[in-house]
Order: C-alpha cells, then structure tokens, then sequence
C-alpha cells in the first residue's frame, strides 16, 4: 500500500497555507508521483504577490516549481504533466515562449485553461512531476 | 508491468450522477494505486437532485459525497493527494476554504483552484485523485 507524504515547502513564501491561510500542502508525495499545488508568482522568501506579465509570472512560476520540485525529489525535467492555467487565451503564444524555455528537451503531456485565478494573476501552473 | 483499470461506483446509487443524468463518464477510475474520481457537483444524497446553494452549502455536499465516493472504493479522505477546486466566482474563495478545511484537518491535499463557468447554475465542482 502507498504511503502519502507532505513535502514541506522549501521557503516560507511558497507555503500558501501560512501565507495565504489557504487549506493545502505545498506538494504531497504518493508513491513516486509528486502532486503540487497550483502555483502562481510569489517571492519565494516573503510570499508577497508579484502580478505582472505573463512572461514576468511564468519565470517566477518557473523558478519556484523547480525549488518546490527539488524539495521533493523531482526537477522541471521530471514533470508528466502540467494544467497551465492563464486568464486570456489571447495570451496562449506568451506562455508557450518562456513555457519552452524551461521545459526544452521531451515536454510534459499539457493543458491549457483559460480560467480566473486568485487576486488577478495571470498564471497558474498545477504539476505533477515524477520523483527523480 | 501493467496496472490494473476498474470503474469505481459510490454505495448510494443517488450520487452516481454519471448514471442518473446520462453523462459519458464514470464516477471514478481505479489505475493502479490510485483513484481519479470525475468532477463532482452539489447531489442531494437523499434524493439525487442537484442541491443549489451557496458556495458554502455546496462545498458540504460535495465534500461529504466525495467522502462517501471514496469509502465506497475501499479509500478514504485522508488518503486524498491532489484536489482541484472550480469556483464560479473567485471571490467567493474564502467561502470554499472555510468549509473545505472541516473535511481536511490534517496534512491536506494539494490543491488548485480555479473560477470558471460551471453548468446548471451550480457554484463549486471539486475533483481529486487519492490513493486506493
């Protein structure tokens, strides 16, 4: 049987339960797949906001998820697959060129929503990575 | 190695509303060491209804159906990896978390949530996978 574990954030910014008071973990480890939580463009130290441009948020997003992922076991070049949540399709060609800038050689399997996400961001990116 | 693929069914047949409203999905999938269960609504598990509410109401109802769902597949709550939350309104995301935490006390699940549209006037769909 398969045990859960939760994968304490690697920064007190990327814990949104204490910053936010948002009910969740960081990331939990099941069996050899790491689920993490969506993740949007925070401070790693200080969890302030930081809006911006879908490329400005992807890069933060980016170097978080690989801080989160490391945490855990994992690495960008471990993810199986991404939810890629942005707030306008229009946006959809901004995402994928920092999108391929991280995730160069055999990408994830991906989908892309055009949803509303928290406190007027522009991205969130929900992962599930394999352990390295 | 291949893992084994099997629909899972909630006990209270009131709640299979892939049956009861005609859906082309299952309630959940078991793949392996894990259950995918399908986006679930508001049900009046009495009844079998849709039970419109607030985001409040409707997060009860579903969370405590998701619990019935995944007892009836030999599972359970705290065995829950990864949750994604669609709220018709971000705004209401306080109203989600407050109940939300009551059915996750300790160590919860990753989490994403989103504000999309959601069909039939209903408020909140939750879907997760966990663990069998």
């Amino acid at each position: 049987m398969l045990e859960k574990t939760v994968i304490p954030a690697p920064a007190l910014g990327l814990d949104f339960a204490k910053i936010f008071g948002h009910h969740q973990s960081p990331s939990i480890r099941a069996g050899n797949l790491i689920f993490v939580s969506g993740m949007v463009a925070v401070d790693p130290e200080t969890g302030e906001r930081q809006q911006g441009t879908v490329t400005a948020e992807c890069h933060r997003i980016f170097k978080n998820l690989k801080l989160v992922l490391e945490a855990a076991g994992s690495s960008l070049a471990s993810i199986v697959q991404i939810r890629a949540c942005i707030y306008d399709r229009i946006e959809y060609d901004v995402l994928n060129q920092v999108y391929a800038q991280y995730l160069v050689k055999e990408p994830p399997a991906r989908t892309v929503w055009s949803v509303k996400i928290e406190t007027g961001f522009k991205v969130q990116l929900d992962v599930i990575a394999t352990v390295t | 190695m291949s893992a084994k693929r099997e629909i899972i069914q909630p006990k209270n047949f009131n709640l299979n509303v892939s049956k009861n409203f005609s859906l082309p999905h299952s309630p959940g999938v078991r793949a392996g060491d894990f259950l995918f269960l399908s986006g679930m609504v508001s049900i009046d598990p009495d009844t079998g209804e849709r039970a419109m509410g607030t985001v409040a109401s409707e997060t009860r109802h579903i969370l405590s159906n998701m619990r019935h769902m995944l007892e009836s597949a030999g599972s359970s709550m705290d065995k829950v990896v990864k949750v994604n939350v669609l709220l018709y309104d971000m705004l209401e995301f306080d109203n989600m978390n407050r109940v939300y935490r009551e059915f996750f006390p300790v160590d919860p699940p990753a989490r994403t949530t989103c504000g999309v549209q959601l069909a039939g006037g209903l408020k909140v769909e939750i879907e997760c996978i966990a663990l069998a």
